[in-house]
């Protein structure tokens, strides 16, 4: 499962490992990229993973998810 | 999608603005403190002019550097430390020591502050201006796409926007313009420019039942087009919404970057702290408070952090445009390394689309291709088709009692006479003698073609030889990966002779041939034995073999292409993209190399100098903007290159 999360607030590169740092930690995400040049982060999963969980892992690293799909 | 665009050049602006307003006030502050030294005299005493200094650096650091303060203090929160928490902590230290000074006998950091902060906003100006032209190709494929579209609704034609285009709709193109949407040719004749989207330089003829492209360009007929996808279902939003999930991939080099830029921030506050300590013990507060300021100014995650995905970028957009897309970051790395490539037959080297080359008969032209075409009209078997457009008939000749004699011919009655069309096995069968044929049969299957009989009566009237023709710069293409010193090989299903016959025409000697499409992966799988293995196939029936492959290469015409099937796709069906997709890996691969380079060589210096007190901040400032420059403008000069 795959899905691409819009993000706002990342202006450096270790803001973009923050995000994938974060969202690793989510359980049943597999793969993660994040991309402080498309603002994007693509991660890929097993299962369903909620929006909200998905949400949380953004603002925790200090960054907001504008829009996921 | 544009949205997004639209938020780019934002930023740019945005930057741009905040640029102008800290050196207007930064200049003056540079005045007033080096007055003594730029004009020899003090206008004011040392506690007015740090008194006015205070004042004018309060906007730049906390209301120009308003968002950087708030995205790196909250690193102090969450312990997601970012390289605003650098700066932040930087500026703010220095601003508070001209305060203090009032107070406690101490060095006044505060203009240098707003200094820095001038120079790191200038900094990133460039930076996201760089960026942008970084990811120029996607920014234009995002602008290809119409705007709006032309339908035929109730018999009426009507300009609506591209947004309100359903499935299924009638869209009219005039000549001159883009084709709106994908779909299906439904009236009309044209040729239509799809260089824009699938890199194929000349135009391509279009006519009733064909494919079109959305965002490709009508030459000159006018086109009447059944729309069969729209939004985000279309083969462009495919290709960008590709390019843009390649660019947040991974490539294995960069692994330890990474790894240091995720623990980077921490480190470099940690390291301030000590050398501030240290310059405490060993020297003094001043130069303690300098040499922490200068190194946490000067330390940079950004140079370490964008060196892959920038190079990654520009070298995914170019590709794009040419009609290579680069699925996976780890595709170029690995490139680099392939000892050995595998290209399959069918659709790869040759067309793909079977077509009648040589034919011997002895009867009258025109009666042959009369029988021949209208017989085979009934069949829908490749070899058929080829016949059927051979003839080009526009009249047919009515057939009677049609059969398809499965794995042999096909039989029919046209004016009372028993016709049979099919391989020396049927005319066997049949008890059907072609001594006379032989000769012109052995020649025919020297030259790698497929022999069909045509039978009246049960006595053959003539033979036809059917091949799928080599691509037109198959061989050219062949040639140029010979010399890049791979080991070339062609895997078929066919007969050996006649895959030798094929494989000769574009000079490859290694021939795989009688392979089913299920052992296809397994050969590439004893070809990787001897090293990393490209597989070239176009990702119909071999998706198997191309994901064995260490580099997957799918290929195909505009929308007849299986995008998931490779590591690579080459939207054109030429082998051309082949060696540009080897040609762009290796280019890409160096840029992220030298800019990895550049980026570990920087910091081993830099911070170790900033350390030992031997940099200003503002000079320390200066190098930290100039790195995470240069790896994005190195970046973009890998668009010097030739692909």
């Amino acid at each position: 499962m795959k899905k691409k999360i819009l993000i706002e607030g990342m202006t450096c590169a270790s803001c973009a490992m923050n995000v994938e740092r974060s969202l690793k930690k989510v359980p049943g995400i597999k793969e993660v990229g994040v991309s402080v040049l498309t603002k994007k982060a693509i991660v890929e999963s097993d299962k369903e993973i909620s929006e909200d969980e998905l949400k949380k892992a953004v603002s925790r690293a200090g960054y907001k998810a504008v829009s996921i799909n | 999608m544009e949205e997004n665009n639209i938020e780019e050049d934002l930023e740019v602006r945005t930057w741009k603005k905040k640029l102008i307003w800290s050196w207007l006030i930064t200049i003056p502050i540079i005045f007033l403190m080096y007055s003594e030294i730029i004009f020899g005299i003090h206008f004011l005493t040392s506690s007015v002019i740090s008194l006015v200094i205070l004042v004018l650096a309060f906007p730049v650091i906390f209301v120009l550097g308003f968002s950087t303060l708030k995205s790196g203090l909250k690193g102090f929160k969450t312990f997601y430390f970012n390289m605003d928490s650098l700066i932040s902590l930087g500026t703010v230290v220095a601003y508070l020591t001209g305060i203090i000074q009032f107070f406690y006998p101490l060095q006044n950091y505060s203009g240098i502050s707003a200094m820095v902060m001038a120079i790191f906003v200038t900094g990133k100006y460039i930076e996201s201006k760089a960026r942008g032209r970084a990811g120029q190709e996607i920014k234009k494929l995002l602008l290809l796409g119409a705007k709006d579209a032309r339908v035929l609704r109730k018999g009426k034609e009507i300009l609506i926007p591209i947004s309100e285009v359903k499935v299924g709709e009638i869209i009219i193109v005039k000549p001159g313009e883009k084709v709106p949407t994908d779909g299906v040719v439904f009236k009309g004749e044209s040729s239509v420019d799809e260089s824009m989207v699938t890199g194929e330089s000349l135009p391509i003829d279009k006519f009733k039942g064909a494919n079109v492209i959305g965002a490709t360009i009508n030459q000159d007929g006018v086109l009447y087009v059944k729309s069969t996808k729209v939004g985000k279902d279309t083969f462009l939003a495919h290709i960008i919404d590709l390019v843009e999930e390649a660019q947040g991939t991974k490539v294995p080099i960069q692994k330890l970057a990474d790894k240091i830029t995720s623990i980077f921030v921490p480190s470099v506050l940690i390291l301030s702290i000590l050398t501030f300590i240290g310059w405490i013990i060993f020297g003094n507060l001043n130069s303690a408070i300098g040499s922490a300021i200068a190194v946490l100014v000067i330390s940079c995650p950004c140079a370490l952090g964008l060196a892959t995905p920038i190079a990654l970028t520009v070298g995914t957009g170019m590709g794009a445009k040419k009609g290579v897309l680069i699925r996976k970051g780890e595709a170029i790395q690995t490139m680099k390394d392939v000892k050995t490539i595998i290209f399959d037959k069918t659709g790869t080297i040759t067309k793909g689309k079977p077509e009648v080359v040589d034919f011997y008969i002895n009867v009258r032209e025109k009666y042959f291709w009369n029988i021949a075409g209208s017989l085979e009209k009934n069949s829908e078997h490749p070899l058929s088709k080829a016949i059927v457009k051979k003839a080009g008939l526009k009249r047919f000749s009515e057939v009677k009692n049609f059969k398809i004699l499965r794995g042999q011919g096909v039989y029919g009655k046209i004016d009372s006479k028993e016709i049979l069309i099919g391989n020396t096995k049927l005319m066997e069968k049949e008890k059907i003698n072609f001594n006379k044929f032989k000769e012109k049969v052995n020649e025919f299957e020297e030259r790698g073609e497929t022999v069909v009989f045509v039978s009246e009566n049960k006595k053959v009237i003539g033979v036809i030889g059917i091949a799928d023709k080599v691509k037109e710069n198959s061989k050219e293409v062949v040639q140029k990966i010979i010399n890049l010193d791979l080991q070339v090989v062609m895997i078929t299903g066919d007969h050996d002779k006649t895959a030798r016959a094929i494989a000769s025409q574009v000079g490859i000697t290694q021939v795989v041939s009688n392979v089913l499409p299920e052992e296809k992966a397994k050969k590439v799988e004893d070809f990787q034995k001897n090293g990393y293995v490209v597989f070239v196939g176009d990702g119909v029936n071999d998706a198997p073999a191309l994901k064995q492959a260490n580099v997957g290469i799918a290929l195909g015409s505009g929308t007849d292409i299986a995008i998931e099937a490779g590591d690579i796709v080459l939207t054109k069906s030429s082998l051309t993209g082949v060696a540009q997709a080897i040609n762009l890996s290796k280019k890409t691969f160096g840029k992220i190399k030298q800019n990895l380079f550049w980026a570990f060589a920087y910091n081993i210096v830099a911070i170790p100098l900033a350390v030992a007190g031997v940099l200003h901040p503002v000079i320390a400032e200066v190098a930290m903007a100039l790195s995470s420059i240069t790896v994005v403008t190195n970046a973009n000069l890998l668009r010097r290159k030739k692909i």
